[in-house]
């Protein structure tokens, strides 16, 4: 999910780009020398991942999984996600280098909620809170993308308004897509390889 | 999936004997005059020197085509959304919605505009080898971090893709047949999952690899730029194409009257 070239005015464009350098400045931020390889190389996954097709009656849509890179990277995701639409505007050729910057908050601003909604986490005491976060997070991730493709649309124009209805209809399918996998994913690396999922302990490591 | 965008490279043209750090720059500037262009003629005439410069680069027409099936599969929505959902009052009524020519004309030029743009980052990437691409962009001030994270991001996704098809066959192989159910959800959940921890363990590896080649955070290139006087006409008479686009735009030049919202 992202938007295209040629649809949104000037000012959302700039202002997509200004704020994409500010959240990447401020979350590339003491970055180690390994995180470098590391987090490319879990883009490259994530890149793949999203290209996964889930049947919806006669049509099928794609995983975008931008709750999951919060989950996973933390802060990191934003990097990775702006990484991901950058190989994607260049590799597929479907356009989107003029919209890099709004996709960027788009999807990467999801990711950073989703690993924010993720990190609530430690102060519930339930059993599988890591599935029930993880789906929290997924739809969290998706939800907020849904938001401000819709802010990006109503302020380029009222025009816009049928079709900003139409894709928040659209994304409730998609929400719910998302948290079922995300929870899923969540719950599995957490048996498999917990060591993965960001931000395991903040406050209590006894508990976890 | 047409994914390796310079597959074409090879091939001489003035596109490809370009110096990459001018085309990138030239070519970036154009595609920023596009889409800050509103008026329908203008789009149209950006659209076609798009079209003219491509054509320069000898890229196979099936290359490009494939590439622009995504554009256009994802712009059609709005042909079918905006005429019909553009405020204000209209005298059209096809099966009984109203049809508003100025929802069309935006649906136009976003399209015009979008194809435009997607051509022109055809000629970018697609006239040049993906590293040099990305070496001319560090080149250009662009972030280190960002070049290098592109450039081993671009490696693996090879890689991934490969894992995913082998992991998809298991799957099918098992019986797995994806369906709208919550059964396919999990699954998908597990299969990503499985992806995840797989490559973690291979990033470690690869970085342990890395270290002991001698890397220190830096990427060392054997590539040398150099830009002689074609170069930079070329880099001129682009850039100057897109200021008289967009001056002739702001001026309303062939725009029949002041459009109200855009």
């Amino acid at each position: 999910m992202h938007i295209s070239d040629g649809v949104l005015n000037a000012p959302v464009l700039v202002a997509g780009f200004a704020g994409t350098a500010v959240l990447a400045a401020a979350t590339l931020r003491k970055m180690d020398l390994e995180e470098i390889p590391k987090v490319s190389v879990i883009t490259a996954v994530f890149f793949v991942a999203s290209l996964i097709k889930f049947p919806v009656g006669p049509t099928s849509i794609h995983l975008i999984l931008n709750g999951l890179v919060g989950v996973v990277l933390g802060w990191r995701a934003f990097p990775a996600i702006l990484l991901g639409l950058i190989l994607q505007a260049i590799l597929f050729g479907h356009g989107g280098v003029s919209v890099i910057g709004v996709n960027a908050i788009m999807l990467g601003g999801g990711a950073l909620i989703a690993y924010m909604v993720w990190q609530l986490r430690h102060y519930v005491n339930i059993s599988k809170k890591e599935i029930v976060f993880g789906a929290l997070a997924g739809a969290a991730g998706v939800a907020c993308s849904g938001i401000v493709l819709a802010v990006a649309l109503l302020t380029t124009g009222e025009a816009f308004l049928g079709t900003v209805y139409y894709v928040l209809a659209v994304h409730i399918p998609i929400i719910i897509i998302e948290a079922a996998v995300v929870g899923s994913s969540a719950g599995f690396l957490n048996r498999v390889k917990p060591e993965i999922l960001a931000g395991r302990v903040i406050k209590s490591p006894a508990s976890s | 999936m047409p994914l390796d965008i310079d597959r074409y490279s090879h091939l001489s043209s003035p596109l490809q004997r370009w110096d990459p750090r001018l085309k990138i720059a030239a070519l970036g500037i154009f595609i920023i005059c596009i889409a800050l262009l509103k008026t329908l003629p203008i789009a149209i005439t950006a659209l076609i020197i798009a079209a003219v410069i491509l054509s320069f680069s000898n890229l196979p027409g099936h290359f490009v085509s494939h590439g622009m099936s995504g554009v256009v599969i994802f712009l059609l929505p709005f042909f079918l959304i905006m005429p019909f959902t553009y405020p204000g009052e209209s005298k059209i009524y096809i099966l009984g919605l109203p049809f508003a020519w100025e929802g069309f004309r935006i649906a136009l030029l976003i399209f015009t505009k979008a194809v435009a743009i997607v051509l022109c980052s055809f000629s970018i990437f697609g006239s040049s080898r993906f590293d040099v691409s990305m070496i001319a962009l560090q080149r250009l001030k662009c972030p280190k971090i960002m070049t290098q994270m592109l450039l081993f991001t671009y490696r693996y996704t090879y890689t991934f893709l490969e894992e995913m098809k082998r992991m998809h066959t298991s799957m099918s192989v098992r019986g797995f047949i994806p369906r709208t159910n919550a059964y396919t959800l999990g699954t998908y959940g597990n299969f990503v999952g499985t992806l995840l921890v797989r490559s973690f363990e291979r990033t470690e590896r690869i970085y342990k690899a890395m270290l002991s080649k001698g890397y220190q955070g830096e990427f060392h290139s054997l590539v040398t730029f150099r830009a002689n006087h074609n170069d930079w006409i070329k880099f001129l008479f682009i850039i100057t194409a897109g200021t008289v686009l967009l001056v002739m735009d702001s001026r309303g030049t062939f725009a029949q009257a002041a459009q109200g919202w855009y």
